[in-house]
C-alpha cells in the first residue's frame, strides 16, 4: 500500500506541467475553439513529449508505461483545460496492445505514438446511451475482407482522425475492427462539443475494415474503462485548478469592504469542494490501480469512481460559479470553461446516474476497497 | 504506487487476526454485530484482555510498553479488531491522557499513571467540555485554585462519556483569569471518588445513559497531579488534537456495518427494490473512497512525507457515513424500527419482537444516539472552519 509518485513519474508530471506553461495559454486555447476545437499541431506536440505512445510498448515505438503515468499525464491536461483527444488515443493504444492480432499491431501502435495516426474509438449510438451492450453496427467478412456499416455519434474529432476503432456485431457478437478515415463508404461530419473539443458523427457504409478483435464485449469494456480511468484523472486536474481559482478569486474580490473569503457561509462551501476534490483524487487512484485487476473487478472498480467523480464534478464546477458571481458566468473568465469541462466529463464514459446503477447491480455482501 | 499492502503488513494482518479471533468473547462479539447494548463488563473485560496481550495501549512506542507499531500496523490491528465485532476501545486512557502523560506528565506520573491505563484496569474519563463552553472550548469555567499543595475544583463538566464508570478524569481548568482565555487553562488529573465530586447520568434520546455530567464542589486535588506546567494546558490539549489520527474517520466500522445495511436490506425485502438499493450502492462508494482517503493518509505517514493537508476531512466525511448507514438501517426496516423495546436491545431476550425480527430492535435508537457523531469531536461545522483555514488561509 503506496500512493507516493515514482521520481520518473514526477519528472513526466513536470514535464507535462511544463508544457502547458509554455505552450498552452488560454489564448491559444481559445484560437483552437475559434478554429474548430482541434489542432493537428498540438496533438503532434504532445505525442513529441512521447505521450501518445504512453501505452504502447517500447518495441513499437511507445514509453510502454501504464496506468499510473495515463494518470499523471491526464490530470496535468486536466489542469491545464487542454482539448485534445489524449484519453482516446490511449485507450486505442491499451486496447489494440492487448487484444489485437500481430499485424495490426505492427500496422498501426508506432504510428499511433509517433503522433502520425489519429486513432479514435466510434462508440456511442443513438440507443445505447451510456450501455456497451446495445450496439446496431453491424460488421461482414465476404471472402476474408470485412466491411462496417452504421452510425456513430460524438466520436472524437471524428473529421480530423485517420482512423477509428469501430464496435459492431460480427457473426452475432460484439466485434472491434478498424475502419481508415479515407476508405471508400466512410462519411464524417465535424461540429464543436460544450467544452470546446471537436467532436463529429461518423456514417459507415460497407466500409472495409480490419478485425482488431472478435472478442469485441471484453475488449470494449477494457477500453472504455481505461478511458473511465483517465477521464476520471483528467477530472482531478480540472477540479484542482477550479478549487485554485475560486481561492484566487474569494482572496482578492473585496465586498462590504472585506474580502470574501473571510465569510463563513462561503468559507464551507469552500472546504465542501476540498472535500469533493480529494474524495474524487482518491477514486481516481483507485481506478487507475485497479485497471490492470481481473474485468468483473475492474468493471465494478470503474463503477465506483466514475460515481465519485461525477458527484464531486459537478459540485465543484457548479459551487465554483456560484462564489465566482457574475464573473463566473462569462465566457471572457476562464473558469466558466473549467466548469463547462467538469459537465462533459461528466457525461463521458457514462454519467453518474449509469455508472451508479453497475455499482448497485454488482453489489457484493462485502464492502471496502479490498472486496 | 501499489493498492495492495505488502506481504509483511499482510503476514501481520493474518496474526491479529487469528488472535483476535482466539480471543475476542463470542458473547461479546455478538453485541456488537447485532448492535446490542454493551454493558461496562463487556467493554473492560475486552480492554483486559488486550491489556494482558500489551495491546490496549496499541498506539504507545515501545518506551512506554507499548508494541510500537508503524501507522499502518495500527491500521490494521483497528480493521481487524473493528471486523471482528470487537468492541471500539474506550479512547479515554489509553489513546487520548495517555500521550499526554507520555508528552508532558513527570517521570513518577508516567510510573504511576500508565501502567493502569496500559492494562485496563483503571477507567479514565474526559472532562473538557462545560454548559458554557462547546466549539468555544477555551472559554471553559471551572476553577481549579491553587492552595499551598493542593488545587481545590469547582465547577461543572458535561457531555462526559461513560463518565458515570470513570475512575479517574482528566481536566481542563481555569487556574488563571489574566490574558488570552487559551492562556489560562491546565491540565488537572483528578480522583473521581475524590470528596465533592458527583456524577448525574444524562439519558439520551435513544433511552441509555451514555453521557454525564460532572460537578466539582471544593474537590481537593493534590498538586502533583498537574500535567506538565501550569497555564499550559491548552497547548497540551492541542497535542492531543494533533495525535488524532485516522481512526477518527472509522472506515473500519463502515465497512462492517455496510454489510450489516446490506443483510438488513434482504431481510426487509427492499434489496430488490431499486430506489432503495442505489442508496445502498451510493453508501458503498462513500465508504471506498473514505476508505482510499485514509490509506492515503497512512501511505503519507508511511514514507514520511506527510504534507497531506486531509486529515481534517476525515472526521467529517466519516461522521456523515456513520450517520448515513445508521439511517439506512432504519428506514430499510421502516414502520418495525419503531416499537420502543429497551429490553429487546439486551443480549438473550427471548420476547417475541414485532414482525418476528429481532435484528430490527436497536435500528431506530442506533440511528438517533448517532447523531452525536457531527457534533462530538470539534462539531463538523468547526472542522470545515479548520479545512477552509488551509485552503482559503
Amino acid at each position: 500500500m503506496d500512493f507516493d509518485f515514482s521520481d520518473d513519474q514526477v519528472a513526466l508530471r513536470d514535464a507535462v506541467q511544463k508544457w502547458v506553461e509554455k505552450a498552452y495559454s488560454f489564448e491559444r486555447r481559445r484560437a483552437i475553439v475559434q478554429a474548430g476545437g482541434f489542432d493537428r499541431g498540438v496533438y503532434q506536440e504532445l505525442a513529441d513529449l512521447g505521450l501518445t505512445g504512453l501505452l504502447v510498448d517500447e518495441t513499437n515505438g511507445g514509453l510502454g508505461m501504464g496506468p499510473v503515468e495515463a494518470m499523471v499525464v491526464m490530470e496535468e491536461l486536466g489542469r491545464g483545460l487542454v482539448l485534445q483527444p489524449l484519453a482516446q488515443t490511449l485507450l486505442v493504444s491499451g486496447v489494440i496492445g492487448a487484444y489485437g492480432a500481430d499485424d495490426v499491431k505492427a500496422g498501426w501502435l508506432s504510428r499511433i505514438a509517433s503522433g502520425e495516426a489519429l486513432v479514435v474509438l466510434a462508440l456511442q449510438e443513438r440507443g445505447a446511451r451510456y450501455r456497451l451492450d446495445r450496439l446496431a453496427a453491424t460488421a461482414s467478412q465476404a471472402g476474408g475482407a470485412w466491411t462496417v456499416s452504421g452510425n456513430k455519434h460524438l466520436v472524437a474529432a471524428a473529421d480530423r482522425a485517420d482512423a477509428f476503432l469501430v464496435p459492431a456485431v460480427a457473426n452475432g457478437q460484439p466485434a472491434l475492427l478498424l475502419v481508415e478515415a479515407d476508405a471508400s463508404g466512410v462519411k464524417t461530419t465535424g461540429y464543436p462539443t460544450q467544452d470546446g473539443s471537436r467532436a463529429g458523427d461518423l456514417a459507415l457504409d460497407k466500409a472495409p475494415a480490419v478485425l482488431v478483435t472478435a472478442n469485441g464485449q471484453a475488449a470494449l469494456e477494457h477500453a472504455v474503462d481505461v478511458g473511465i480511468a483517465a477521464t476520471c484523472a483528467e477530472g482531478v486536474g480540472v477540479m484542482e485548478q477550479t478549487l485554485a481559482l475560486t481561492v484566487d478569486y474569494m482572496n482578492t474580490r473585496k465586498q462590504f469592504g472585506v474580502a470574501i473569503a473571510s465569510f463563513q457561509a462561503l468559507r464551507h462551501r469552500v472546504a465542501d469542494m476540498k472535500m469533493q476534490l480529494e474524495l474524487a483524487r482518491s477514486m481516481s487512484y483507485y481506478a487507475s490501480l485497479k485497471l490492470n485487476a481481473p474485468a468483473a473487478e475492474r468493471r465494478a472498480a470503474m463503477a465506483r469512481a466514475k460515481v465519485q467523480l461525477g458527484n464531486a464534478m459537478r459540485f465543484i464546477g457548479q459551487q465554483s460559479v456560484q462564489l465566482h458571481g457574475g464573473i463566473g458566468v462569462t465566457d471572457e473568465y476562464i473558469g466558466s470553461h473549467y466548469f463547462k469541462k467538469l459537465t462533459q466529463l461528466e457525461m463521458t464514459f457514462g454519467d453518474t446516474l449509469h455508472h451508479l446503477g453497475e455499482v448497485s447491480g454488482r453489489m457484493q455482501d462485502t464492502a471496502g476497497v479490498f472486496a | 504506487m501499489d493498492l495492495a499492502f505488502t506481504p509483511e503488513e499482510q503476514a501481520f494482518r493474518d496474526e491479529i487476526r487469528a488472535w483476535v479471533r482466539a480471543n475476542l468473547p463470542a458473547e461479546i462479539s455478538h453485541k456488537v454485530h447485532n448492535a446490542l447494548r454493551l454493558t461496562r463488563d463487556d467493554m473492560q473485560r475486552w480492554a483486559k484482555i488486550l491489556g494482558k496481550k500489551g495491546w490496549l495501549g496499541y498506539g504507545w512506542p515501545q518506551q512506554f510498553g507499548g508494541p510500537g507499531w508503524s501507522a499502518v500496523q495500527k491500521h490494521l490491528f483497528e480493521e481487524e479488531c473493528a471486523l471482528a465485532g470487537a468492541p471500539r476501545i474506550v479512547p479515554f486512557g489509553p489513546v487520548m491522557v495517555a500521550p499526554v502523560i507520555m508528552a508532558f506528565g513527570n517521570k513518577e506520573q508516567q510510573e504511576r499513571f500508565l501502567p493502569g491505563i496500559a492494562s485496563g484496569e483503571v477507567w479514565w474519563s474526559q472532562g473538557y467540555s462545560e454548559p458554557g463552553s462547546g466549539s468555544d472550548l477555551a472559554s471553559l469555567k471551572t476553577r481549579a485554585e491553587r492552595k499551598g499543595d493542593k488545587y481545590i475544583v469547582n465547577g461543572q463538566k458535561t457531555w462526559t462519556t461513560l463518565g458515570q464508570y470513570g475512575d479517574w478524569m482528566f481536566n481542563l481548568v481555569r487556574t488563571s483569569t489574566e490574558g488570552k482565555p487559551q492562556t489560562g487553562i491546565s491540565f488537572l488529573l483528578l480522583d473521581m471518588k475524590s470528596k465533592g465530586v458527583s456524577v448525574r447520568p444524562i439519558k439520551l434520546l435513544d433511552g441509555e445513559c451514555e453521557v454525564n455530567e460532572v460537578f466539582f464542589d471544593n474537590v481537593e486535588v493534590p498538586a502533583e497531579n498537574l500535567i506538565g506546567e501550569e497555564n499550559k494546558g491548552w497547548t497540551y490539549a492541542k497535542h492531543l488534537l494533533s495525535h488524532e489520527r485516522t481512526n477518527i474517520a472509522d472506515v473500519n466500522r463502515a465497512k462492517r456495518e455496510l454489510e450489516r445495511l446490506k443483510r438488513i436490506a434482504k431481510t426487509e425485502g427492499v434489496w430488490d427494490d431499486t430506489r432503495f438499493r442505489d442508496q445502498i450502492a451510493l453508501l458503498e462508494v462513500d465508504v471506498v473512497a473514505l476508505e482510499m482517503l485514509v490509506l492515503r493518509v497512512l501511505s503519507a505517514e508511511k514514507s514520511g512525507k506527510n504534507s497531506l493537508d486531509i486529515a481534517g476531512l476525515l472526521k467529517i466525511r466519516g461522521s456523515e457515513i456513520q450517520q448515513r448507514y445508521s439511517e439506512l438501517m432504519m428506514l430499510a426496516a421502516g414502520p418495525y424500527s419503531l416499537p420502543f423495546i429497551e429490553e429487546a436491545m439486551e443480549a438473550g431476550w427471548q420476547g417475541d419482537f414485532p414482525g418476528g425480527v429481532l435484528a430490527n430492535a436497536p435500528l431506530a435508537s442506533t440511528y438517533f444516539n448517532m447523531r452525536k457523531t457531527t457534533i462530538y469531536g470539534g462539531s463538523n461545522e468547526v472542522q470545515r472552519n479548520i479545512v477552509a483555514q488551509t485552503v482559503l488561509g
